[in-house]
């Protein structure tokens, strides 16, 4: 009801604008130019090319043979023209009445402008390895998520969702994974360096840059080693004298992409028949709930925003308003984030320029609870209702329905990053320019659970039984500033060309979290949802939550830096490019000794292509070498790593009656020896573009060497550290090595414009080192499933968070089989047969080996879009192949649970099955073993989407400039052998990877949408 | 317009004068840094107290899991047939590992402790604060430190021994003899600087007393066969008067007797599901499961420990929950998936479902059976230690003395049974007091390392799958012989 109310609203604001815009659109005076449009590289007419009165909606079509009349304000009007495929050519009326034009071809890539770090390059005169994604693209997915727009775009970036869960945010690798920490890319916002940039809204962004080498990463040195991603968002376009008005809303619905192949009621009967004889006794009479369709539903998705651009004498603007809403497959989640951006450039004299970018974010998510994994072990023959219509009791999950049903949690929040700078030109050449920026990020959690309990059939309570209702309350905040001064400087003598940059930063990050929970709430409605100190400790009700307030720092979150930096590209003759790097970290996360590091690189690049010798060549358009080397580093630890410190939230009882009295004493010691982890990157790359650069392609070798990576090592346990406690140290090396390539061939037939994109990346992930110096361990053991079990070790030649257990070699058929093999002593007929490995003739844990990695050896995507007429079409797809995804939600068995479906294929005599054990509830045969691995290779086809662009007779009706309906589906359907509901298993932590612990599925879309522009 | 940009060139020039190491220093925020505690007097009381912490620890009680009886024929693994087989089993038939669950929580629990006594033992000396106060500090810590290090000898013999509060990374493991020494030497540490437990105001009972240093003193020289000085040791504490029995023999590990008179030294508890708000699960993982559902079961009573109780011994009644059994108003129903009776292949009964009720805390919760404290040393074991002393030492009459008092009380004043012992033969009383100890101290922990020292481990456990020569000792973890990079030898058999 109050979603409904709330889409009425929106759609009252967006109409009420539309009709303000048509307002303004009021003043013509008729005075008319004609003319003809020819192409510039076969002197053809061009039909159907637009033209269009700068910063006006206004515009005609060219007809057949490429005339075309239009009627003009006065002579300070603009005319443009533009048609796909050519460079658009901008002509003043003045007193022209006939203006014919010749459009050149459009020479797609090398003179492309390039965002990098700190500034701006001609694509041409670029050293490093830098990947553009264009705002087109980057809205061609439905997804709360800018970072969802990269997948299957630049070659060498993965982008994985960790969840299908409302606003969740996906894990992104840059030339795979290079250290065991956090190995997340870092994000540039408009010149703001970020960690997580949730609060943009796709529509506001002009394009995405992707820095993945060293000579483009090493100007954001000990922060560049995942790679840097430079996200510049829309301005107001310079000779816009009229607002640009720009509005797309698009709505669409949601279902759960696959369900997974599970036992029904009598299936599930007759294997639990044959595990313990005689538990059902009619297995045609069970119950059968398929509990997967009784917790997905089909959700909407819907996304709008509304932006206004333009420039007038000294201020350029961009203002633009988004709504993106989305309800999860799994009732009692959404997320919904509201954005407001804020672009302004005031040129306030010749020299002297102001400006800011600014976005402001609130939003509001609910979660579910994890009920995907209890849906997939629910029993099937137990029913989720009594006949009273109360919730039944599921043995050994909880009823996932009552989980729902009284399931309350929330976040909600604002984001605001943003910065103001100025910049002053001087003697020609230099620029000067300062920058403050700031993220500040306020979060409200609060989880409420009333009290309930869920009866056996005989009365009784069952485990799931709230006694008290519960409540939680946390907020958290966080602040960074930045200040940025850099001075650049860019002249062209002669054949010399030379751009330098040098500059200053500082930057501080401080965050404050604070927790309180609560019991036995006076009333379960959100009236009541406030903490009241008899919630927290009441005696009578054996209430005592005092341990559980909190209030603390993020420590991953607090922090100071200063840094220098510095640039300079040389090119001679536009043919060679010489590019040198160099950065000058601190960071208050080192202590003094090691607190400052630096980060130089250098590259060379060189246009054959302009060669003489190549300018004769037929068919060759361009031609360039590349290579790069540098050092870059990676500082995402926690600031108190170094700190030995004082544990205090610990009690000790004395006294009769007992008594809480506090203790403090050393907590695990800390390790003043940190030094910031280098990378060491090399990158070899050839782009070329041929056939008049209707096929463009880059091609790049990489090679990344980390040493001395922040890794956290078991110590002795003589340490007194305490269980499992680990201390960080620089101890490991990880190599990442692989091909890049990309390759685009576009064409124009008549009005058939067509482009087909293949991008593909390989990637050989080696763990080189670990324990090092300090020589205390050799593995890292992580991938912990849900019960404790680690299946993932990290051990030199293997790749980082390989996966380990045992190797299966068939089924013991019979007694001999048994006795002539070495087993665990659990081991029986109709079991597993598990290899061993290292041939002592004894099997047991030494026996667990490699069995797979959850590492790629290829990602790729494929895309291909065309244009007919006022037709368009885009078609994606993306991939990987040669990664492996331990099912471990399948694992994990204390207790009976639901089966596979591959279950039915079981052993049930000698020669019955040779690799589906005897059936059992869990125990010997669900030992992590390769029984669970399975081939995490997929074709996915990501967008399929079908737009129409109204004919420009129907638009300028209407007084509009462009007007573009269009259906469009995501994730359509996946090619994959893997029986979860999703191939994509991310995780942000390295060690813990490819493993499905019961996620929440990813989604398909449909949806339709429309754009204006007026 | 040419000032304000004059201005902007010199934005660098100030920035740079900023000072950047203040800038770049950020300490730890709410929390202390090592380097600065503890100081003060009151830190000295915070440091101690935090060494008494680890004894709620759930893995300072045998990793987690009562093993030391499971390896004893005191009792079977417990719980439902299935649980924890995998991880548990194998300490029951003695096919343990030196991977096996629990091991590795053990020993870095004990050595967590001894680092929180070893920063009070290096620390708090050089605090200026009242003297008396600092002299019983250190000596607590010294009385924990002995402690942990007694559970690590015991456990495995030789250990690492570390006396700082900043060990190396690599040590080698110093011989059985010398962690012995240590021991000695910090006991009589304690003993002489800690105050008798009657000065301790009731808001203090749980801290160490000279009275448990004595007493573990006792148990210390025993284990290696010094009796002269386990006598001394053993006597100082019946005839500090101090100490007795309590009347009903429930109460000696029940909550009626909690800190009372039996009380040596005990770790206090608060009925909360949760180690962190003063809870401690050693019941927890012992108390009976299903109806009530008052813990996960381990640790079963086995019939062989039934069995050895003579005719009428209450304290059989006291030690072993039976199904149907009626405790503070609650009937024990039990596990609907643990059998009530198991079966051997000839279709004797070898296991019944059964529970520890020394553990036993009366409520309707599995938080209250986080309320009980354990009782690390009573008194019964203090008279017992005399008795056997003083047997070895050729004092068979003063210890019958003693024995007798136990058998008195266990009687609780039905004289028709539990005779008095007057057996004076020096070997036959030696096995006599073996057997009392066993009933007296029952799932206490304790009989499995009786049996050890006093060489009838293999004679009692080998129809057990005790194997000589190995299983005297637990294996050291392998995780630990790994990040030592095999620095530390394993024990013999195990590898």
């Amino acid at each position: 009801m109050r979603k409904k109310s709330l889409n009425r609203f929106w759609w009252a604001g967006w109409m009420a604008m539309i009709l303000l815009m048509f307002s303004l659109q009021a003043f013509t005076q008729p005075r008319t130019v004609t003319g003809k449009v020819t192409a510039g590289d076969t002197g053809d007419p061009l039909p159907g090319a637009n033209i269009v009165i700068k910063g006006t909606a206004q515009g005609v079509i060219s007809d057949l043979d490429g005339n075309y009349e239009i009627g003009i304000q006065s002579p300070e009007d603009i005319l443009v023209f533009r048609f796909i495929g050519y460079v658009d050519q901008a002509v003043q009326v003045g007193d022209l009445s006939v203006i014919d034009v010749v459009l050149e071809v459009e020479t797609v890539g090398l003179e492309e402008i390039v965002v990098i770090g700190y500034g701006k390059v001609k694509k041409s005169d670029l050293t490093g390895s830098v990947s553009s994604v264009k705002s087109e693209d980057i809205v061609k997915i439905t997804s709360a998520n800018v970072e969802q727009g990269l997948q299957g775009k630049v070659a060498g970036v993965q982008v994985t969702s960790t969840s299908g869960a409302p606003g969740a945010v996906p894990s992104v690798r840059v030339r795979g994974v290079g250290t065991f920490n956090n190995s997340s890319p870092i994000f540039v916002v408009d010149g703001v360096i970020l960690d997580n940039i949730s609060f943009l809204n796709s529509a506001d962004i002009e394009s995405m840059e992707v820095l993945k080498d060293a000579s483009a990463t090493a100007i954001y040195g000990s922060r560049g080693a995942n790679g840097v991603i430079i996200i510049t968002t829309k301005s107001g376009a310079e000779g816009l004298a009229k607002p640009q008005f720009s509005f797309s809303s698009e709505v669409g619905l949601q279902r759960v992409a696959r369900q997974i192949d599970l036992l029904d009621g009598r299936e599930f009967a007759i294997i639990s028949n044959e595990i313990k004889p005689g538990s059902y006794n009619n297995i045609d009479a069970v119950p059968n709930t398929d509990w997967q369709s009784l917790i997905f539903s089909m959700a909407p998705i819907q996304n709008h925003q509304l932006s206004v651009s333009g420039a007038g004498d000294i201020a350029r603007y961009y203002m633009g308003i988004g709504y993106f809403g989305q309800d999860g497959i799994i009732d009692k989640s959404f997320y919904k984030r509201l954005s407001l951006k804020l672009n302004n450039v005031y040129q306030l004299s010749e020299q002297f320029r102001l400006g800011n970018n600014i976005t402001i974010a609130p939003y509001n998510q609910r979660n579910a609870p994890n009920v995907t994994y209890s849906v997939y072990r629910a029993q099937p023959v137990l029913e989720p209702y009594y006949s009273d219509g109360s919730y039944a009791v599921v043995y050994n999950v909880g009823n996932p329905l009552a989980d729902l049903a009284h399931s309350n949690n929330f976040n909600n929040g604002v984001r605001g990053v943003g910065n103001v700078y100025a910049e002053a030109s001087f003697l020609h050449s230099f620029t000067l320019k300062s920058s403050f920026g700031v993220d500040a990020a306020y979060n409200k959690s609060e989880s409420f659970t009333p009290a309930y309990t869920i009866y056996n059939p005989d009365g009784t309570a069952s485990q799931q039984d709230n006694t008290f209702s519960d409540l939680y309350k946390g907020t958290s905040d966080n602040l960074t500033w930045l200040w940025e001064n850099t001075i650049s400087f860019d002249k062209i003598f002669d054949k010399h060309y030379i751009n330098a940059v040098a500059g200053y930063t500082m930057q501080k990050t401080t965050s404050e979290q604070y927790g309180l929970s609560g019991a036995n709430i006076l009333r379960d409605n959100p009236e009541f949802w406030y903490i009241n100190p008899s919630y927290i400790y009441d005696p009578s009700s054996n209430i005592d939550l005092v341990q559980n307030i909190n209030n603390s720092v993020d420590p991953g979150q607090y922090y100071s830096m200063i840094s220098y930096l510095f640039r300079a590209n040389y090119t001679y003759s536009d043919k060679y490019i010489f590019t040198a790097t160099f950065r000058r970290d601190g960071s208050s996360k080192f202590s003094e000794d090691n607190r400052f590091a630096n980060f130089p690189s250098f590259a060379a690049g060189w246009n054959i292509g302009r060669e003489a010798f190549i300018e004769d060549v037929p068919h060759v358009s361009s031609l360039k070498l590349r290579a790069s080397w540098g050092i870059i580093g990676n500082d995402k630890i926690t600031y108190f790593d170094r700190y030995a410190r004082v544990q205090s939230d610990i009690i000790t009882v004395f006294g009769f009656p007992d008594n809480a009295f506090p203790a403090a004493s050393y907590g695990k010691s800390g390790n003043p020896d940190l030094k910031w982890e280098s990378t060491k990157q090399t990158d070899i790359g050839l782009e070329f573009g041929l056939l008049e650069n209707r096929l463009t392609g880059e091609l790049d070798y990489y090679n990344r060497m980390t040493d001395d990576i922040l890794v956290e090592l078991s110590t002795p346990g003589h340490m007194g550290n305490g269980l499992g406690q680990r201390i960080r140290y620089n101890a490991a090396s990880v190599s990442n090595s692989g091909i890049e390539f990309l390759l685009n061939w576009r064409e124009k037939r008549g009005d058939f414009n067509y482009s087909v994109g293949i991008l593909g990346s390989t990637i050989h992930n080696e763990v080189k080192s670990i324990g090092g110096a300090s020589g205390i361990d050799s593995t890292l053991i992580g991938g912990y499933l849900g019960n404790g079990q680690p299946v993932t070790l990290s051990r030199v030649g293997l790749p980082i968070g390989a996966f380990y257990g045992y190797v299966t070699d068939g089924i013991f058929q019979n007694t001999e089989e048994l006795g002539a093999c070495p087993h665990l002593s659990q081991a029986g007929v109709g079991d597993l047969r598990f290899v061993d490995t290292n041939d002592d003739g004894v099997l047991n844990g030494e026996d667990r080996t490699f069995i797979g990695s959850p590492i790629p050896d290829f990602i790729f995507g494929i895309n291909f879009s065309a244009a007919y007429r006022g037709f368009d079409l885009a078609v994606d797809f993306h991939g990987q192949a040669g990664n492996e995804i331990f099912n471990g939600k399948e694992v994990v068995r204390p207790d009976p649970y639901n089966f596979e479906q591959h279950v039915m294929e079981r052993w049930t005599g000698e020669n019955t099955s040779d690799t589906e054990p005897r059936p059992s509830f869990g125990g010997y045969n669900y030992l992590p073993s390769d029984r669970f691995i399975q081939n995490g290779s997929f074709l996915r086809l990501r967008t399929l989407s079908l737009g129409y662009t109204l004919p420009e007779s129907l638009s300028e009706r209407w007084h509009i400039a462009r007007a573009r309906i269009y259906l469009k589906g995501n994730n359509i359907f996946t090619l994959t052998r893997f029986t979860g509901y999703t191939p994509e298993i991310g995780s942000n932590d390295v060690l813990s990877n490819g493993i499905d612990n019961g996620i929440y599925p990813i989604t398909a879309i449909y949806s339709v949408g429309l754009n204006l522009t007026f | 317009m040419k000032r304000i940009i004059n201005l902007s060139l010199l934005l660098p020039v100030i920035i740079i004068l900023t000072s950047c190491e203040d800038f770049l220093q950020i300490n730890p925020q709410g929390q202390m840094t090592q380097e600065a505690f503890p100081t003060t007097e009151s830190d000295a009381l915070l440091a101690t107290n935090a060494a008494y912490t680890v004894f709620r620890q759930w893995h300072y009680h045998s990793g987690g899991y009562p093993i030391l009886d499971i390896m004893s024929d005191d009792a079977h693994k417990g719980s439902n047939p299935n649980d924890q087989l995998p991880t548990l089993g194998p300490y029951d038939s003695f096919d343990h590992t030196a991977t096996q669950d629990g091991l590795d929580r053990w020993w870095s629990t004990l050595y967590e402790g001894i680092k929180r006594a070893n920063v009070v033992i290096e620390k708090v000396p050089s605090i200026e604060m009242d003297e008396t106060l600092r002299t019983r500090y250190v000596a607590e810590a010294y009385f924990i430190r002995g402690l942990l290090y007694f559970d690590l000898v015991r456990a495995w013999g030789g250990v690492p021994i570390i006396e700082t509060t900043e060990p190396p990374l690599k040590i080698e493991r110093a011989s059985v003899e010398a962690v012995y020494n240590l021991i000695e030497h910090d006991l009589l540490e304690a003993v002489k600087a800690l105050p008798e437990k009657s000065t301790c105001s009731d808001d203090q009972l749980g801290r160490a007393t000279k009275g448990a240093a004595n007493a573990l003193l006792a148990k210390v020289y025993l284990f290696q066969g010094n009796f002269e000085n386990a006598e001394t040791c053993a006597l100082e504490v019946i005839e500090s008067d101090e100490y007795d029995l309590e009347p009903v023999f429930a109460d000696a590990s029940g909550i009626l007797g909690e800190h009372g008179i039996e009380s040596v030294f005990e770790v206090g508890a608060i009925g909360v599901g949760s180690q962190s708000n003063g809870g401690n699960q050693y019941a927890n993982t012992q108390g009976v499961r299903g109806s009530p559902n008052r813990g996960w079961g381990f640790n079963r009573p086995s019939l062989d420990l039934i069995n050895t109780f003579e005719e009428g011994d209450p304290r059989m009644d006291a030690t072993v929950i039976f199904l149907g059994e009626v405790l503070d108003g609650v009937t024990i129903l039990g596990d609907g998936t643990t059998p009530d009776e198991v079966e051997d292949d000839q279709g004797n009964v070898i296991e019944i479902e059964c529970y520890n009720q020394k553990v036993w805390v009366p409520g309707n919760t599995t938080d209250t059976q986080f309320g009980h404290n354990r009782r690390i040393l009573r008194y019964a074991d203090v008279l017992l230690m005399a008795a056997e002393a003083l047997n070895e030492n050729n004092k068979p009459d003063d210890a019958l003395y003693y024995l007798n008092l136990v058998r008195e009380r266990a009687r609780e004043g039905n004289e028709t049974i539990l005779p008095d012992i007057t057996e004076t033969n020096k070997n036959t009383l030696r096995d006599i007091i073996l057997e009392e100890r066993r009933r007296e101290l029952a799932m206490e922990g304790h009989r499995f390392w009786d049996l050890m020292r006093t060489g009838k481990a293999a004679e009692v456990l080998g129809p057990l799958g005790f194997t000589e020569n190995k299983n005297e000792l637990l294996p050291i973890p392998q995780t630990e012989i790994d990040i030592s990079q095999k620095i530390l030898d394993q024990n013999p058999n195990y590898e």
